[in-house]
């Protein structure tokens, strides 16, 4: 009745943003995440995309439902969610925060 | 999309009474917002659909944004589709909860959500779908026009793909739509609320059908159960059109003078109330007709309200009525329900249900009042309604017994409609006089037939029940021993009379015989009058004669007549 799982969320990359194509949202969240990530000195760090216009099942493995949204796995495998076009930069900031490297 | 061209399509939920009550079913391709409390009902209605869906050979896909898929599973299997609908493959669960802790920085779209769905829908080749609880998701949206525009959007979603959807939501208090997604009702065509509150004590459910826009449907709080078999509007399955003639056969009562009273008996097809207090023999009349029942080789479903089926069949068993041979024999369908227990629609439901599987000719309920005593009170009148509505469409003849208050004999007050709806109406009393009580009957209506209007007197006995005809006396109905000891009364009165009759009409003869002797006697004295007075005229004419002769050469004297006036004017000398 429900979709396999396809990947453990341990094997997930460091960030992994859902997006739907080109829509708008998810268009402003491929940006501000950028734009963060270089703020905080993480430019290095390539985010995983996944469409989910593409690859619907994708978003029942990961218990997505919400696009764009950006999932952060740390090295214990524990899977944070933050919803939304990260327009917010603060709540962005916050989310990324043990990313940052300081300096 | 072009409305004027395209007419409301619906499509069926497999919930008998919602399709009939919605005409046909909600609109096909389009959203219908489920509104609700927790536990009213909300996912049951989301699963039940489905189950019947995948019964009928289509396919669907429930997602829950509250729910975990185990507890969806858990409220699926509490039901007898539970666990065909588990094991189907038509179907797909979505957990779509929000992971817990997730946080928000800025707006977002359900595209994804979307795509998902539209991609299980290809795998299942779904025909409805269940978005159990979205504002769960929604509620994340920084932005509450956002939330509402996607609301529409998953509607126009539905239209384009020909998704017929359900939307669940939480009502918040009056409001007709769940928290942050205030407006929603007016973008969707059909809105049903579903409740669950409790009255006296007793849970009472409701469904209302609170928007369907373009179809007519009823409007009112449906009453609703939900029971083994889900969620059932009792009330509003489609009922038996037609088809069913009206008869003027009669049925017996099992008493050979209420039959006679009756016209004939009851019509069959028809239904007979027979209210009284307590003791007035209503089991006891309502036996006699599942018994006289039974005798044609009619089936009834016998059906008592609080009392157990060895003690009422042991209880007629004292007047002469036995139940026990034609329910062993299957032809009594013998129900003992408890009021109590379950609610009002419940026991209508469970009526209905032993209706439909022992297909009975008669049905008695003993005794209906009962219901009033069930949780959801309110809808007691509107069962019993329904109850004869239905007996009567299926062709089945009822009695129903009515339990009425002891200053209130004919009770109109408890009786609610019973007493409208019922084609003919029995009312039992008792006299209490000279120290005893008697059982009486009077027939106050009976449609379509000369009945008497007489007060009757309802004998019991180990031979079984009689009518005996109450003794009137001025304005009194005398009854019992009252009525045996005026009778011996009245016959010794009777005698009494005669007697004097006898007495007078003696006495007149004998006056007659003395009147008659008297006559004899003043006959022969009037004979003897004439005699004497013949023989004094002639002695007189003779001794006249004599003095004549002496006087005559004297002159003429009447010195010696005694007899003067007559001859004072002849000239007395003197």
């Amino acid at each position: 009745m429900s979709f396999p799982h396809q990947a453990g969320e341990s094997s997930m990359p460091l960030l992994t943003l859902f997006v739907t194509g080109t829509a708008p949202r998810s268009q402003r969240a491929r940006v501000n995440l950028a734009q963060m990530l270089n703020r905080i000195g993480r430019s290095d760090i390539q985010p995983y995309e996944i469409d989910l216009l593409e690859q619907p099942g994708q978003g029942i493995t990961h218990s997505v439902f919400a696009t764009p949204s950006l999932v952060k796995a740390n090295e214990t495998g524990e899977v944070s969610v933050l919803y939304g076009d990260l327009s917010d930069e603060e709540r962005l900031s916050h989310f990324l925060a043990d990313l940052a490297r300081s300096g | 999309m072009n409305e004027t061209n395209t007419p409301l399509q619906k499509h069926e939920t497999g919930i008998a009474g919602l399709d009939h009550a919605t005409q046909g079913g909600l609109p096909a391709g389009q959203a219908t917002l489920i509104l609700g409390q927790a536990a009213a009902g909300k996912t049951v209605l989301g699963l039940q659909v489905l189950a019947r869906a995948i019964e009928r050979g289509e396919g669907g896909v429930f997602v829950t944004f509250e729910e975990s898929p185990g507890q969806v599973k858990r409220d699926a299997l509490s039901f007898d589709w539970g666990a065909s609908l588990l094991e189907s493959n038509r179907w797909q669960l979505i957990d779509a909860r929000p992971r817990l802790g997730v946080e928000v920085a800025g707006e977002f779209d359900i595209e994804g959500l979307l795509s998902i769905v539209a991609a299980a829908i290809a795998q299942t080749d779904a025909s409805w779908v269940v978005f159990d609880g979205i504002d769960q998701l929604l509620q994340y949206q920084p932005n509450p026009r956002v939330a509402i525009d996607q609301i529409r959007q998953i509607n126009e979603h539905c239209e384009d793909r020909g998704w017929t959807m359900l939307l669940t939501g939480k009502a918040t208090g009056d409001s007709m739509a769940p928290a942050h997604l205030e407006g929603i009702e007016f973008l969707l065509s059909a809105t049903l609320v579903l409740s669950a509150r409790i009255v006296n004590q007793q849970l009472n459910r409701t469904l209302r059908i609170a928007k369907f826009r373009g179809s007519g449907h009823v409007t009112s709080e449906l009453p609703m159960v939900i029971d083994a078999e889900g969620i059932q509007l009792p009330y509003h399955e489609a009922l038996p059109s037609g088809g069913v003639l009206t008869r003027n056969e009669r049925l017996s009562t099992g008493i050979e003078r209420l039959d006679s009273l009756l016209g004939g008996g009851i019509y069959r097809g028809s239904s007979l109330l027979i209210s009284g207090r307590p003791g007035t023999a209503k089991s006891t009349l309502a036996g006699s007709f599942a018994q006289a029942a039974a005798q044609r080789g009619e089936r009834t479903l016998y059906v008592s309200f609080d009392e157990l089926e060895g003690s009422y069949v042991r209880n007629l068993i004292s007047v002469g009525i036995d139940l026990r041979a034609p329910i062993e024999a299957g032809l009594i369908y013998f129900l003992s329900l408890s009021a109590f227990a379950s609610q009002v629609s419940e026991h209508f439901l469970a009526l209905r249900r032993a209706l439909d599987a022992f297909s009975p000719d008669c049905l008695v309920i003993d005794p209906i009042s009962a219901l009033l005593k069930a949780g959801a009170v309110e809808g007691a009148n509107m069962a019993t309604e329904r109850l004869i509505d239905l007996a009567r469409r299926r062709g089945i003849t009822t009695v129903l017994t009515s339990l009425s208050g002891v200053q209130d004999p004919e009770g109109e007050a408890t009786q609610g409609q019973v007493s409208t709806l019922a084609d003919s109406w029995i009312v039992l009393d008792y006299n209490v006089r000279a120290g005893e009580r008697n059982r009486s009957l009077s027939i106050v209506k009976s449609r379509g037939t000369a009945h008497s209007n007489q007060q009757r007197e309802l004998v019991l006995s180990p031979s079984g029940v009689t009518l005996a005809d109450v003794y009137e006396h001025g304005t009194e109905v005398l009854m019992g021993t009252a009525r045996k000891a005026r009778k011996i009364e009245e016959q010794e009165e009777e005698h009494r009379r005669e007697r004097k009759r006898q007495q007078r009409r003696t006495e007149i003869e004998q006056r007659l015989a003395q009147v008659d002797q008297e006559r004899q006697r003043l006959t022969s004295e009037l004979e003897q009058e004439i005699v004497d007075s013949t023989e004094t005229d002639y002695q007189e004419g003779v001794y006249r004669e004599q003095i004549k002769q002496q006087r005559a050469p004297l002159g003429e004297s009447s010195a010696l007549h005694g007899d003067d006036d007559a001859h004072n004017d002849k000239g007395d000398p003197q």
